[in-house]
C-alpha cells in the first residue's frame, strides 16, 4: 500500500516537473564553446554528411532563385523531412523554395505548380491545392499528367467529393497511369459501400506481376481500410499485416493499423506497432490513447505531453486547421470530455472528410447525448455519401 | 516506368498526409508598454535561424554554445531590422538562450522610450524569405492595467533599413536573460573577409605587384628590342595607367568571381592555381623583355579572369548566409576591392618617390621582376606536383 502510494507521489512530481519544464522556457547557461545547445532533427531526408550540400544548394538557389531544378530539389527534400518529422515548418521551407513563381505566373513550370500543391495539400490547405491543380491542368500541354490528376483525386476525396474524385481518377488512367487510375476508382467504390466490386478490383491489381513494395503496401492499407468499415475485422487484420510486410516504412499504414488494433481493443499490439515511428502528434495521440487503454505507466505521461502540444499549438489562433483531427480525438479519447470533442469535430469536418474524421464526429455526438449533433452527422455522412458501418451504428 | 516511379512517391506523399501535426514555427514576442518606456522580449527558434543564417557552421547537425555565440552578432543583424513598432525605435540591451518544449530559442531583449497613446502597431517580416508559414505571436501587456491583447503577426514584406542605420548594440542591464553581451556589431563581416583574403592572398598581391613595378616608369624602345625604362615626369601620367590596370583587374575577376560562385562556371583548383602563379611569371617577364603583342590593361583583364576564379575557390570556407547570399558575395567582393585599394596606392605613392633613384631601374624593376618570376615559378611547381618548399 505505502509503496504505491510514494509511487504515485514520485511519479506525480516527475509528471509536475515535466509540465513546469514544457510550459515554461527555462534559461540556458552554457559555460563551455563545445556545449551544445540545440541538435537539428535527424531524418532519412538529411543523411550525416548532407547538411553542407545542402547549404551549398540553397546559396546557389539563392542566386538563382528562378532556377527550378534547385528550387525542386530543395522543395521536395524539405517536404519529405515535414512527413517524417510531422513537422509543418520544413513544408514552409518548400514553399519558400518554390517562392519565386506566383500564384498567377503563367511561366511557372508544371512541376512547381504540382509541388506547390502538395505542400498546400499537406498543410490542410485544400481548397488552394485544388484550385493550384485545376490551374496547372487547364494547361495545353502538361508535363506529369497523371501525378497531378492523381494529387486532384486524393484532395477531392479527402474533401469528401467522391464525384469529383472519381473523375480526376478516370483522367489518372487516360494518362496513361492505368493501375493508380484503377486504384483511386476502387477506392472511393469503397467509401461509397461497394465493398464487393471495390474487393474485386483491388485483388485483381494485387495480382500485377512485379508490383513495387510501395504501390502494394498502399493498395493493401485500402483494401485493410475497406474491410474494417465493413466490419470484417480478420480480413482487415490480415490486410494491414501484408501492408507492413511490404512496405514496413509506411507511416500511413502504421497509423492506420494502430487505429485499427485500439478500436478492437488490442492495445498492447497498437503499441509494439507505433513503437518505431517519430513521435509526431499523430503518433504521440495514438500512444496515449493505447496506453490508457491497457494501463500502461506511461499513458498519463504521453498525454499530458500531448495536452501541453496542444496548448502550444493552439497559441496560434489558426492552429486547428492543422491540429482540428487530433485534437478532437484526444479531447474524445483521452481527455474523455465529448462535448469539446463534439466542437473540435465539427469545426474539422468543415475541411477534413474522411472516413476517421466523421468517426470522430459521430461518436462525439453520441457521447454528448446532443440529438442534433447526431442528425447534423447523418446529415453529413449522407450528404458525402460514405458507407461505414462504424458510422453508421453510432448514429 | 518512369511514371509509376514519380507516382509512386506522390502515392507515398498523398496517403500520408492523412494524420501527421505538429507545431509550426512560431517566434514570440512579449511586449511590455509603460507609460514612457517599451520593452520587447523576442524568441526565435535556433532551428529557424540556422535556415536563415546557417549557425550549425560544421554542418554536424548540432548547434553548439561556440556557433551560438559567434553568430550573435548575425543574428542580430538578421532580426533586428525585420521588426518594427511604428513610432519607437527599438534598441538591443541584452540577448540569452532558453529552451522551450521544441527546441532552443534565441532571446532578444529590446528597448525603446516612446510614448504610446493608442496599440501600437507592429510590422514583421521574420523568415519570410525562408518558411512564409512562420508566424510571430505577439502578447501585449500594459503598466496601466488594461488587459492583455494577443496578436499573430504574419510576415510581410517590409522596406528593409540599410545596414548602418541598425539600431546599435547597447550593453546589458539584464544578468538572468542575457548570458553574453551583445558583440560590439560586426556588421560588414563579409567586407572584412574580403579586405583579409587579399591581404593575406599574396600570388594576388604579387600579381598586382609585378603589373605596378613599372607604373612609374615609361617604356622606350619598340617591340623585340629589351625594354628600356624611363622615370615619368608627374605623378599623373602614372596614376592613369594604374588606374586603367587595376580597374581591368577589377572587372574582370569580380566577373569571374560573380560566375563561379553562381556555379555557372566551375573549374578546377587544380587547373586555377598553377595558372595564378603562372600569370606573375608571365607579368613579371613582361618587365623585362615584352612579351605581350597588346597593352597592359588587356593583360590585366585576362589574367584577371583567372584569379576571380581564385578568389570564388575560397567562397565555401567562407560560410555565406542563404539569405541574401548575392548581397554577402557583393560585400566580400567590395572588402577585396578595398584591400587592393590600399596596396595600390601604398605602392605606388612609394615607387613614385623612388624612380630616379640610380639604381631604380636595376634593384626594383629588374630585380623585383626577377624575383617575382623565381617565386611564381616555384608556385607553379608547387601546385602542379603538389608539393610545399615555400612558407605561403
Amino acid at each position: 500500500m505505502r509503496s504505491t502510494a510514494i509511487h504515485r507521489l514520485a511519479f506525480g512530481a516527475i509528471l509536475g516537473a515535466f509540465i513546469a519544464m514544457a510550459c515554461q522556457a527555462t534559461p540556458i547557461t552554457p559555460l563551455r564553446d563545445d556545449e551544445v545547445i540545440d541538435v537539428l532533427p535527424r531524418t532519412a531526408a538529411a543523411a550525416a554528411g548532407a547538411r553542407g550540400d545542402e547549404r551549398r544548394a540553397r546559396q546557389q538557389h539563392a542566386l538563382n532563385p528562378r532556377d527550378a531544378g534547385l528550387a525542386l530539389g530543395i522543395a521536395k527534400r524539405e517536404l519529405a523531412r515535414a512527413h517524417e518529422l510531422g513537422d509543418p515548418r520544413y513544408a514552409g521551407r518548400a514553399l519558400a523554395a518554390i517562392g519565386a513563381w506566383n500564384d498567377d505566373d503563367a511561366n511557372a513550370p508544371g512541376e512547381v505548380l504540382l509541388m506547390r500543391a502538395t505542400v498546400q495539400q499537406y498543410l490542410h490547405e485544400f481548397d488552394a491545392a485544388a484550385a493550384t491543380l485545376q490551374r496547372l491542368l487547364s494547361r495545353r500541354d502538361v508535363q506529369n499528367q497523371p501525378q497531378a490528376w492523381l494529387t486532384l483525386a486524393t484532395v477531392r476525396r479527402v474533401q469528401g467529393r467522391y464525384a469529383d474524385s472519381d473523375s480526376a481518377c478516370r483522367r489518372v488512367a487516360a494518362a496513361g497511369a492505368a493501375l493508380h487510375g484503377a486504384a483511386c476508382l476502387a477506392e472511393n467504390a469503397a467509401l461509397r459501400g461497394e465493398s464487393e466490386r471495390a474487393r474485386a478490383m483491388l485483388n485483381g491489381l494485387l495480382a500485377t506481376p512485379r508490383l513495387e513494395n510501395g504501390t502494394r503496401a498502399w493498395l493493401l492499407t485500402t483494401l485493410a481500410e475497406l474491410e474494417q468499415r465493413a466490419g470484417r475485422d480478420d480480413a482487415s487484420d490480415a490486410a494491414y499485416r501484408a501492408a507492413l510486410q511490404a512496405e514496413p516504412r509506411d507511416d500511413y499504414a502504421r497509423l492506420a493499423y494502430a487505429d485499427f488494433l485500439i478500436d478492437q481493443k488490442r492495445p498492447a499490439q497498437a503499441l509494439a506497432v507505433l513503437k518505431p515511428q517519430v513521435r509526431s502528434d499523430a503518433v504521440l495521440l495514438r500512444l496515449a490513447m493505447a496506453g490508457q487503454q491497457a494501463g500502461t505507466a506511461q499513458a498519463a505521461a504521453d498525454a499530458a505531453e500531448m495536452r501541453e502540444r496542444i496548448a502550444v499549438a493552439n497559441e496560434r489562433p489558426d492552429a486547428k486547421r492543422f491540429h482540428g483531427r487530433e485534437q478532437a480525438m484526444f479531447a474524445l479519447w483521452v481527455e474523455r470530455d465529448p462535448a469539446r470533442a463534439l466542437a473540435l469535430a465539427r469545426g474539422n469536418v468543415a475541411q477534413q472528410r474522411e472516413p476517421l474524421d466523421l468517426l470522430v464526429y459521430a461518436q462525439a455526438a453520441r457521447q454528448s447525448g446532443q440529438g442534433s449533433a447526431r442528425r447534423e452527422a447523418q446529415r453529413l455522412a449522407d450528404e458525402v455519401g460514405l458507407r461505414d458501418a462504424r458510422v453508421q451504428a453510432l448514429l | 516506368m518512369m511514371v509509376i516511379r514519380v507516382l509512386f512517391l506522390a502515392v507515398a506523399l498523398l496517403v500520408s498526409t492523412a494524420a501527421q501535426a505538429h507545431k509550426a514555427s512560431d517566434a514570440y514576442l512579449q511586449l511590455e508598454v509603460g507609460e514612457h518606456r517599451l520593452a520587447l522580449r523576442w524568441d526565435i527558434a535556433l532551428r529557424d535561424l540556422d535556415a536563415a543564417i546557417t549557425l550549425d557552421a560544421d554542418d554536424d547537425g548540432r548547434i553548439t554554445w561556440g556557433e551560438v555565440r559567434t553568430a550573435w552578432p548575425r543574428i542580430e543583424a538578421y532580426a533586428l531590422p525585420r521588426l518594427q513598432v511604428v513610432g519607437c525605435p527599438l534598441h538591443l540591451v541584452g540577448h540569452g538562450l532558453e529552451r522551450r518544449g521544441d527546441g532552443a530559442y534565441a532571446v532578444l531583449q529590446l528597448e525603446s522610450a516612446c510614448v504610446l497613446k493608442t496599440l501600437p502597431a507592429l510590422r514583421y517580416s521574420l523568415l519570410r524569405d525562408v518558411d512564409p508559414t512562420h508566424r510571430g505571436i505577439a502578447k501585449l501587456q500594459f503598466a496601466d492595467g488594461r488587459p492583455p491583447v494577443l496578436r499573430l503577426l504574419e510576415p510581410m514584406e517590409l522596406e528593409l533599413p540599410s545596414p548602418s542605420s541598425l539600431p546599435a548594440a547597447a550593453p546589458l542591464p539584464d544578468p538572468q536573460a542575457a548570458v553574453a553581451a551583445p558583440a560590439a556589431a560586426s556588421r560588414f563581416e563579409f567586407l572584412r573577409d574580403g579586405v583579409r583574403h587579399i591581404l593575406t592572398g599574396y600570388d594576388h598581391v604579387l600579381f598586382l605587384l609585378c603589373l605596378l613595378l613599372p607604373s612609374v616608369m615609361r617604356r622606350t624602345g619598340g617591340p623585340g628590342q629589351a625594354t628600356h625604362w624611363e622615370p615619368v615626369e608627374h605623378l599623373s601620367q602614372a596614376v592613369l595607367p594604374v588606374i586603367g590596370i587595376v580597374s581591368a583587374f577589377t572587372i574582370a575577376h569580380s566577373i569571374t568571381l560573380g560566375v563561379a560562385a553562381a556555379q555557372w562556371i566551375a573549374l578546377p583548383a587544380a587547373f586555377i592555381e598553377p595558372a595564378i602563379a603562372a600569370t606573375i611569371v608571365l607579368a613579371a617577364l613582361d618587365n623585362l623583355w615584352p612579351i605581350f603583342p597588346v597593352r597592359r590593361v588587356a593583360v590585366a583583364f585576362c589574367f584577371g579572369l583567372i584569379h576571380g576564379f581564385g578568389f570564388a575557390g575560397v567562397l565555401a570556407e567562407l560560410n555565406l548566409p542563404s539569405v541574401r547570399f548575392a548581397l554577402a558575395l557583393l560585400e566580400f567582393n567590395v572588402g577585396l576591392e578595398l584591400g587592393q585599394l590600399a596596396i595600390v596606392v601604398v605602392t605606388v605613392t612609394l615607387l613614385f618617390l623612388l624612380r630616379h633613384r640610380a639604381r631604380y631601374r636595376a634593384l626594383v624593376v629588374r630585380g623585383g621582376s626577377l624575383a617575382a618570376i623565381a617565386i611564381g615559378a616555384l608556385w607553379w611547381v608547387e601546385r602542379t606536383a603538389n608539393i610545399a618548399w615555400l612558407p605561403v
